[in-house]
């Protein structure tokens, strides 16, 4: 009897714990249907938000596109947006800004010169950008105060670029371009004349640069001519440094007579006209040097 | 009521669960459309304008940030003008496209039109930015240059040679010197016009080659200064100023002057000696007669 007892409260304690786990279990369901609300809820919230961005971008697009025209043809059309006009400035301002940005950095890209002001309004930065074939190169910087006259304060400009004579041939006072023309036009051809150095190297293995000097301003380049194994000296000398083609080709050779052969002198006329690393594609193809 | 309860349960589970599936899948076509919106145009919102988009979006009190945003706007407009003032160049539209945009590489297409003064110009070229290391390497291709050449006989030779090179930094540094060269030909024109009248035509309009000098009582005897702006291929912009004489057969006969015929060169010596202002307002001096020099 006292075992059925004891055994009556042990099954009644288990069948408690049965009670008591089945019902923890039901009120766990509902908190899965609540996981499963909140999760849809906040689904929903992500989706209206992307909804509403993509409309605003929309919108923006349009916007910015009338801006586009507008500037291009100077006609007014004032264009119907269904933008509250709560947000109607807003989101104008957003266009603007975006096509102000897109202006910028087409400058970046086309002007060739970058201007920030510095402290406060009391100095200059211009940065010029050099090019050559569609390949940008090096960036050059010029800081300037602009009180109590503009000048030159620092710069990073090779020094063999002739920066204080172009500031003092120049009107920069009045107008800045004079002097950033010129010097840009030396950086350029400079830039180029170097890449073209590079290409040489680069291309034509078989062509030994056997001298060139800093401002790339001369090039002494051996060539091999193919069946007499011949070695031609070529040098090209560039003193218009605002030029990246040669005003001077000199050949030199043990047989005197190659410099004035026809074929030479053809030569020595595609050199000056063309940029030498494409001059010399085209006399290996002539097969006049390997 | 327990099973019902629960069976009710794993129902709104399932409903629930196919809802959320379908919101997951339509969030998913969202984002890849706003991918996509953001490939197209370069709308990159970072900062104030993300600010500004969900401000838009979310219904929120805006005033604050139309405020930032205009201060934004303002100090960009400001960088623009100071832009537009160094090179010479105004733009008046932008349009991007991007074509490919990986981990290392960025191939944009650029659409870019304005004037440099009254020369209207429109460039398309592509631009692609490689990833080396710190730096990017920037490389331009399929420059397309659009402009109307008809009266500018000279620069067609250079536009071809720049697209074929597709030197853009080398074409705006020549068209703004071009243009300043035809700006100086132009104020200078203007100025003779204007100080000698009766003497100083402008056929063409002021922005023409030609003026033509004539005595009001020598109809038949007109001297053109021909004041033409020379680009070479290789963009070099040169103005050319030279004096062509037309006069009477008749009077050259009874007249055998020196100083006539051999008028144009010795032009090309005032012009060395005295710079082109000086050199044509002599010679306007020596076309009108006139007694106070």
């Amino acid at each position: 009897m006292a075992g059925a007892s004891t055994k009556g409260v042990l099954s009644h304690l288990s069948l408690l714990e049965v009670q008591a786990r089945s019902r923890k279990t039901p009120p766990q369901q509902p908190s899965r249907v609540k996981e499963l609300k909140a999760k849809a809820e906040a689904l929903m919230t992500q989706r209206d938000q992307l909804k509403a961005e993509i409309e605003t971008h929309k919108s923006l697009q349009k916007l910015r596109a009338s801006m586009d025209k507008q500037c291009t043809h100077e006609e007014e059309e004032e264009e119907e947006m269904a933008i509250d006009s709560e947000n109607s400035q807003l989101l104008r301002l957003m266009a603007r800004h975006t096509q102000l940005k897109d202006l910028l950095h087409a400058h970046d890209i086309i002007g060739g010169y970058n201007v920030i002001k510095t402290r406060k309004g009391k100095g200059l930065c211009v940065s010029l950008t050099t090019a050559y074939n569609g390949v940008y190169l090096e960036n050059y910087n010029l800081e300037m105060d602009l009180k109590p006259t503009l000048r030159i304060s620092r710069d990073n400009i090779p020094p063999f670029i002739p920066l204080k004579s172009l500031a003092e041939q120049s009107n920069m006072q009045t107008d800045i371009r004079t002097l950033l023309d010129p010097l840009s036009q030396h950086l350029n051809a400079f830039a180029a004349r170097k890449q073209q150095l590079k290409l040489v190297k680069e291309l034509h293995k078989s062509v030994q640069v056997m001298e060139s000097n800093a401002l790339c301003s001369l090039l002494v380049l051996m060539f091999t001519v193919p069946r007499e194994k011949t070695a031609v000296l070529c040098s090209l000398e560039y003193t218009d440094h605002t030029r990246c083609l040669p005003t001077r080709v000199h050949f030199e050779c043990e047989d005197k007579g190659l410099p004035d052969s026809p074929e030479w002198k053809k030569n020595s006329s595609l050199l000056m006209e063309t940029p030498v690393h494409k001059a010399l594609i085209t006399m290996k193809k002539m097969g006049d040097i390997v | 009521m327990m099973e019902k309860m629960s069976e009710e349960n794993s129902e709104d589970v399932r409903v629930l669960e196919a809802q959320i599936e379908h919101l997951q899948a339509e969030v998913a076509a969202l984002q890849r459309q706003q991918q996509d919106n953001h490939k197209d145009i370069t709308f990159h919102l970072r900062g104030h304008m993300q600010d500004a988009m969900s401000y838009v979006c979310g219904q929120k009190q805006a005033g604050e940030k139309e405020k930032v945003l205009s201060k934004l706007t303002e100090e960009l407009e400001e960088d623009l003008k100071l832009q537009t003032q160094m090179n010479g160049i105004s733009l008046n539209s932008c349009t991007t496209k991007t074509l490919q945009s990986s981990g290392r590489q960025l191939v944009q297409q650029f659409c870019v039109s304005g004037h440099c003064s009254e020369l209207v110009f429109q460039v398309e070229f592509l631009l692609s930015e490689v990833k080396k290391g710190q730096r990017s390497e920037r490389t331009i291709r399929d420059l397309n240059v659009v402009m109307d050449t008809s009266d500018l006989q000279n620069f067609s030779s250079f536009l071809s040679g720049v697209e074929e090179s597709t030197d853009l930094l080398l074409f705006f540094r020549t068209l703004r010197t071009f243009s300043d060269r035809c700006d100086d030909r132009r104020r200078t024109f203007q100025h003779f016009q204007e100080k000698y009248p009766s003497v100083v035509s402008l056929p063409g309009g002021c922005r023409s080659a030609v003026m033509t000098l004539n005595h009001p009582e020598l109809s038949g005897c007109v001297l053109f200064v021909h004041w033409s702006v020379e680009v070479s291929r290789e963009g070099r912009v040169t103005p050319k100023i030279e004096l062509l004489t037309k006069i009477p057969e008749k009077a050259l006969q009874l007249f055998p002057s020196q100083a006539v015929s051999g008028a144009a060169e010795a032009f090309q010596s005032l012009l060395r000696i005295l710079g082109p202002e000086a050199a044509v307002e002599s010679v306007i001096m020596a076309v009108s007669l006139s007694q106070d020099t």
